[in-house]
């Protein structure tokens, strides 16, 4: 396929199956270079699964995943990281007994050859640039939730990823923390070109920074368009405010 | 005072052997979740393997280190490939139960390969004295202790100061989020058993000239080397080392001052009162605060 080769990530036909659940339902997500696509859809519509299986923590039932028009579909994890993949959770997950510093380290640990002080001056200047070099010292439990937030995606920047995954990443901060992460995104965006999958329930956020939504119900992709498009699209008032309110609305 | 200085020497010198087995012990546990119940015959194994390169094969002393060490290299990559990464996927106990069954295997082959007679490993500071305000004191236990401090300060340096020991840590607190950071999650755990294969080795040359190189020496070592990880809190690099200092002075000072029959009663009345009273022992940290 040609639009393999052309994008940053390209899935095809995504299935997983869980005993006779079907998570995902033949679900296709291409994302192009620097693009900003969000995936939205109610509880339990598959995103997390989605990509849980794109970064190889969950095998597809079935499907392809081409990253930069390699196909990924059988590497593991780490080696698709590598290869350009990053990931946030949903719930952080910053090593507990590393300090922030030593958090990012691994992150960047993924680019070999750097040794220890090339990491930590690697690590310290992805701080500095997130405005947060004065925590590097300190241990995870001393920070705010909203910091633990922010340096979760220092470390996966550290990773230099051509495509990064954001798993909810506005949950739990509040409205100053949210247009600070915002405008982060927006710069990290024009500074690195780095492609981005956003899975928010926060929808202004969805529609003020995604050039592209796509929208997952029980595990089927029911809409896919410009935010405007996916808003007033039927089948998604339908799967957000149920049917009756999709009709109301006409 | 002259029987203080020599009993607190030697006591702090099996206390050192004893706090290399404990450490091995805690890495292996908090980076895998496996309480490994071979990490005794890991020791006997580290003493036997000097009694092949040294004594049975004749090498010179540094290279019969080196030779029984990298054997013990070996044995902790190849503990790692045929034990531990088949049963990766199952639960923990199973796991933990394959490491008994290697434990009995190992001692059991130990006993065919070298017989019931005990062997002497010999020390390369064998029958050096040293004396301290009227006491005398053999060199081997200074040497023991000095080495230990050395190999821990070591440790710390890895662990805080590497690429390589910082990787090490993140796995052992959460593998999956170590993987999604691009860590080669499986080469680190590999190396992970290595070290504590090695460590049990240089534990077992120390050990070698203090006791007699007997294949049943494992047992002993494993209860000191749990008893030493529950007092100093279990899965704390330095709880291992202050518990394996206690219980190594325990046996002594308490064969000495009370009876031999009774040496071991100190360290494991230790650990039964912390058991009750405080089972995160010394520098246990919250079970919370677990990754």
């Amino acid at each position: 396929m040609i639009a393999a080769t052309q994008n940053a990530l390209s899935a095809t036909g995504i299935t997983k199956r869980f005993g006779g659940l079907v998570a995902l339902a033949d679900v296709d997500l291409t994302v192009g270079n620097g693009e900003f696509v969000a995936l939205i859809g109610p509880n339990g519509a598959g995103k997390s699964t989605l990509l849980n299986v794109l970064t190889g923590l969950s095998a597809p039932t079935a499907g392809r995943i081409a990253l930069d028009g390699r196909d990924v579909t059988r590497l593991p994890t780490h080696r698709r990281i590598r290869a350009g993949l990053g990931r946030t959770f949903q719930h952080g997950r910053l090593f507990p007994r590393l300090s922030v510093v030593e958090n990012i380290m691994t992150g960047a640990a993924n680019r070999a050859g750097r040794g220890e002080a090339g990491l930590r001056a690697h690590a310290l200047a992805q701080l500095r640039r997130m405005g947060l070099e004065r925590l590097a010292d300190q241990p995870i439990s001393a920070l705010s939730y909203g910091n633990r937030r922010m340096v979760e995606l220092t470390r996966v920047l550290a990773c230099e990823p051509r495509v990064l995954l954001l798993d909810e990443p506005a949950a739990g901060l509040n409205l100053g923390e949210v247009e600070d992460l915002m405008a982060r995104l927006r710069a990290i965006r024009a500074e690195d070109r780095i492609a981005v999958v956003l899975i928010e329930h926060n929808m202004g956020m969805v529609m003020r920074l995604a050039e592209r939504v796509v929208v997952l119900n029980f595990g089927r992709k029911i809409a896919e368009g410009t935010p405007a498009e996916v808003q007033a699209d039927p089948a998604v008032l339908a799967a957000y405010l149920g049917e009756g309110a999709a009709h109301a609305g006409r | 005072m002259a029987d203080l200085i020599q009993l607190l020497t030697n006591g702090l010198a099996l206390g050192s052997v004893y706090a290399l087995a404990a450490i091995g012990f805690v890495i292996v546990y908090s980076a895998t979740g496996v309480v490994n119940f071979a990490a005794g015959q890991f020791v006997m194994l580290g003493t036997f393997a000097g009694v092949a390169t040294l004594v049975n094969a004749g090498w010179p002393l540094p290279v019969g280190y080196a030779g029984a060490l990298a054997l013990m290299a070996l044995f902790g990559l190849l503990f790692y490939a045929v034990v531990y990464l088949p049963l990766g996927r199952s639960p923990v106990v199973t796991i933990i139960i394959g490491t008994v069954a290697i434990g009995i295997t190992l001692q059991n082959a130990a006993l065919l390969t070298f017989g019931s007679w005990p062997f002497r490993l010999p020390s390369p500071v064998e029958g050096m004295m040293l004396e301290v305000a009227g006491a005398v004191i053999p060199v081997h236990a200074v040497a023991v202790v000095v080495a230990t401090a050395v190999l821990i300060g070591l440790m710390w340096l890895l662990l805080n100061r590497t690429a390589l020991g910082i990787a090490m840590r993140a796995v052992a607190q959460d593998a999956k989020t170590a993987r999604l950071m691009g860590l080669r999650v499986n080469a680190l755990l590999a190396f992970t058993w290595v070290l504590a294969a090695v460590l049990a080795g240089i534990a077992g040359l120390m050990l070698g000239p203090m006791w007699f190189a007997d294949v049943n020496m494992g047992d002993p070592i494993a209860l000191k080397a749990f008893a030493a990880t529950i007092i100093g809190g279990f899965g704390s690099l330095p709880g291992a080392i202050a518990g394996g200092l206690f219980v190594g002075l325990a046996e002594v000072l308490g064969a000495s001052y009370v009876s031999s029959a009774y040496k071991d009663l100190i360290a494991f009345g230790a650990m039964i009162l912390f058991l009750l009273l405080r089972p995160q022992g010394v520098f246990g940290e919250r079970i919370q605060d677990r990754g």
